[in-house]
């Protein structure tokens, strides 16, 4: 069977700050339909990764493919088809929320009565829709939050590229905006995820990448990083395996399904600082 | 409760003073942190030319009032001390060294504690240290003329030094309350707004008033005196008064009003701060009503005749922005403001008016002028009322070209506002301008605006700086664009101007127009040449403006 062409792909993309190496070496395949979590320690270039792949922030070199174009050479055409919710939400302080998502839907190239039913809409579902004069800059984090997901789906996107979408949104919100994503992934839309709350990345993705220290050191299905991560620990555990005393890791009981939050501590070895004693704690 | 031990205060004081070290010394990593050192350095070595300078003229002024016997002259001094030690912080904000001191509340702080973190550090601005300069200049004034007051005059300089620090402290924490909800601030740019007009104003009435009156400021004067001497400057040097005419009870007096002044201050800075220590809350979000909002129908944005929907889209959200801008406001009132300040302003012959009513071809152009050179501002910096929404127009996929041009269309259409202000302006107050002065002034006008546009594009993307359009001053363009603005003002006003003077002086106005109409066709050309570059210098220069402008303010 044929392997569909991924929606988003990256040959050895690569970061430099000054000096300093934010991403180095990374090959992302994410296929279409996939709601695919991108996570990584702080610092380990999750961010930077994103902001390439939005546009937002130039490769040092390596390439970026979405739907099938090059970034680098066709961004207008890629930029239409993809939604964003960046780090700093994008927003426009000094418009109501439906000014905002007027302005963006019609930026989009919604006619003006699509992109006004829409905000509408959109207004509604989120919740935001009760102060309806209020500007944005007045808006809770959580709300602001809620205005940047409204306005990076308005034109109804094949791609979503999520930062941190739940981080302040309080728990009835999290809950509709989860379904509404979930929706999105049934009808053949592709979701890139970066979250620091891995129950809900379990929760929601089907895929999984994680880097750390600028490099991608897993990526696939969460089965897949389950099975590898057991198969390491096993081996580990065998007699003659080299430095499996210095695991710090506790063995896997069997038949034990390790949740993503062990699986993410196996890989990018977290445990270490829990295990230090600071005997000054009560 | 248990009670913090002095070693624990100890403790906490040196760690904010260190902490404070500590970000002076990581700012020093950056060039920009470098330079604002230079810069400071450069400015405290002016403010202690000022405060010795001050301080030299001062005792001189002291010693010269004591020594004639004229000690109560000593309120002049201490009057003028009062006025710069609680003005020159609101004019000189730039300088002043406003801390976050709500960040130490969550540390076990006591009050005392933390009224004098707010006190000391709030403090350690220039208008303290020139102001206590001066006093001690004062004060070395007064003991060269008479040995015997200086105890007392040291006494009374430094009650009036904590007095001054208290009020200014007082003033600064209760303006940083009012001011910290948005509505508040833009309440207080309308103030501002008012006040700056009304200045505008005041010469013309002085000048009517000195015209009339042969001393007109005396019988204010006159009914002022008594009350002055029962405020803090005037009972600091009524107390010395006193002191050299041998008046106890007065004397006594004196100091006690003076006291009860600065514990009164106290008092006043004490609840504010108290307010601070306990939380207070200064969200500004409205509550939200627990009533059931029913479905609103939606509203469909501008559709302009002629431009794509985006370049609507960009002009409808510029204008929104704009009409919810105090500065633009004020860029629109000021010049039809100027006309009336000239209008009202006597002439210095005979037989005019005012002072404009002797050139009246030249009402409209210097109006139109006037207009252009406080309205160009905002061309310089496009993108700083953007903040983070700056992302938005990287993720969308319209070209950035297409978005400054409709954001040039909106200035287009408030300048054009601004000239029919102006125009109507001129023919109400002066008399309609001519047909000829009319469209040469629109010509010049059209050649001074574009070049502004189009560097004004560019240096929009190279220099740009966060700011708030609900707020008036205190925020700064960035040098650069400052220097290109006046660069290209002078020398385009300037050809214009010229232009229209050489073609008045030849009695033919339709020269001016002609030859501006084709510098304007000129620099229309080069402002779609300027446009064509836009899309690459905003590609190369994305990472800068997304951290220049998503930056915290």
């Amino acid at each position: 069977m044929d392997t569909p062409a991924p929606v988003i792909a990256t040959q050895a993309l690569t970061r430099y700050f000054g000096s300093l190496v934010a991403v180095q070496d990374v090959y992302l395949n994410v296929a279409p339909g996939q709601f695919f979590g991108f996570l990584g320690p702080n610092g380990a270039g999750k961010s930077t990764t994103i902001k390439m792949l939005t546009g937002l922030l130039a490769p040092s070199s390596g390439s970026i493919s979405i739907l099938g174009r090059d970034l680098s050479t066709d961004p207008i055409e890629i930029k239409r088809q993809i939604g964003v919710v960046p780090e700093g939400m994008a927003l426009f302080g000094r418009l109501t929320g439906s000014e905002y998502l007027n302005f963006v839907g019609r930026m989009y190239g919604l006619d003006r009565v699509t992109a006004a039913k829409r905000a509408a809409e959109l207004l509604d579902f989120m919740q935001l829709a009760d102060r309806p004069k209020a500007l944005i800059t007045d808006f809770s984090h959580g709300m602001q939050k809620k205005l940047a997901l409204a306005a990076a789906v308005i034109h109804g996107p094949r791609v979503l590229f999520l930062d941190e979408p739940f981080e302040g949104v309080d728990a009835i919100a999290s809950g509709t905006l989860k379904s509404m994503l979930q929706r999105m992934i049934s009808r053949g839309a592709t979701i890139f995820l970066t979250s620091h709350v891995l129950e809900i990345v379990e929760r929601l993705c089907s895929h999984v990448a994680i880097i750390h220290r600028g490099r991608l050191v897993a990526q696939g299905s969460l089965e897949d990083l389950r099975a590898g991560v057991a198969a390491q620990s096993h081996a580990a555990l065998a007699p003659d395996a080299a430095g499996a005393a210095g695991d710090p890791q506790p063995p896997l009981a069997p038949g034990e399904k390790l949740t993503l939050e062990q699986i993410f501590l196996r890989i990018v070895g977290g445990s270490r600082a829990v295990d230090q004693e600071l005997s000054w704690l009560g | 409760m248990a009670r913090l031990t002095s070693a624990e205060i100890r403790g906490q004081l040196s760690a904010i003073a260190q902490v404070r070290w500590h970000i002076f010394r990581n700012s020093l990593r950056t060039l920009g942190g470098r330079l604002e050192l230079v810069s400071r350095i450069f400015s405290y070595f002016g403010f202690t030319v000022m405060g010795f300078g001050g301080a030299v003229g001062l005792a001189f002024g002291s010693w010269s009032f004591v020594h004639g016997d004229r000690v109560e002259l000593l309120a002049i001094l201490f009057w003028s001390i009062f006025l710069f030690w609680q003005l020159f912080p609101v004019m000189a904000s730039a300088f002043a060294e406003n801390i976050d001191s709500s960040n130490l509340l969550r540390f076990p702080l006591s009050f005392p504690s933390y009224f004098l973190v707010r006190v000391v550090f709030g403090a350690s601005d220039p208008s303290t240290f020139v102001g206590s300069l001066w006093l001690l200049g004062l004060s070395v004034g007064v003991a060269a003329a008479d040995l015997s007051l200086l105890p007392l005059t040291l006494l009374v300089c430094l009650l009036f030094a904590v007095f001054n620090l208290l009020l200014a402290r007082a003033i600064f924490s209760w303006f940083e309350r009012w001011l910290a909800t948005r509505r508040a601030r833009e309440i207080m740019g309308v103030v501002f707004l008012v006040f700056v007009i009304s200045l505008q104003f005041l010469n013309p009435v002085l000048q009517h008033v000195s015209r009339s009156h042969a001393h007109p400021y005396q019988p204010y004067l006159a009914r002022i005196l008594p009350y002055e001497r029962l405020l803090p400057p005037g009972l600091a040097a009524s107390a010395l008064t006193q002191a050299r005419t041998g008046n106890l009870p007065l004397l006594l007096g004196a100091l006690a009003l003076f006291i009860l002044y600065s514990l009164v201050v106290l008092w006043i800075l004490v609840v504010r701060l108290r307010s601070e220590f306990s939380g207070e809350n200064l969200s500004e979000a409205a509550a939200r009503s627990s009533a059931p909002v029913a479905k609103t129908g939606f509203t469909a944005g501008w559709q302009i005749p002629g431009l794509p929907g985006p370049v609507s889209a960009v002009v409808e959200k510029e204008f929104r922005y704009l009409s919810r801008s105090g500065p633009v406001l004020f860029t629109l009132v000021m010049p039809v403001v100027i006309l009336l300040v000239f209008r009202f302003t006597p002439a210095t012959s005979e037989g005019a008016r005012s002072i404009l009513d002797r050139v009246p071809d030249f009402v409209f152009p210097i109006g139109a002028a006037y207009a252009l050179l406080i309205f160009t501002n905002i061309l310089f910096n496009a993108f700083g009322a953007e903040g983070s929404g700056i992302q938005l127009y990287f993720l969308l996929p319209v070209r950035f070209s297409e978005i400054l041009a409709a954001k040039n269309l909106s200035y287009s259409f408030v300048l054009a506002l601004e000239m029919l202000f102006v125009w109507s302006a001129t023919a109400l107050i002066f008399r309609p301008p001519s047909l000829g002065i009319t469209v040469a002034t629109l010509a010049g006008v059209l050649f001074v605006f574009l070049p502004n546009l189009s560097l004004g594009n560019i240096l929009s993307l190279y220099s740009p700086k966060k700011f708030d359009t609900a707020v008036l001053g205190r925020q700064r363009l960035p040098t650069a664009s400052v220097f290109a603005s006046m660069g290209v003002q002078a020398v385009v006003i300037g050809i214009a101007g010229l232009t229209l003077f050489v073609s008045l002086h030849w009695g033919n106005v339709w020269i001016a127009a002609v030859v501006l109409f084709a510098l304007a066709l000129v620099a229309f050309f080069g402002y779609l040449f300027s446009l064509r570059a836009v899309d690459r210098i905003a590609l190369g220069r994305r990472e800068q403006l997304l951290t220049e402008l998503t930056r915290a303010s």
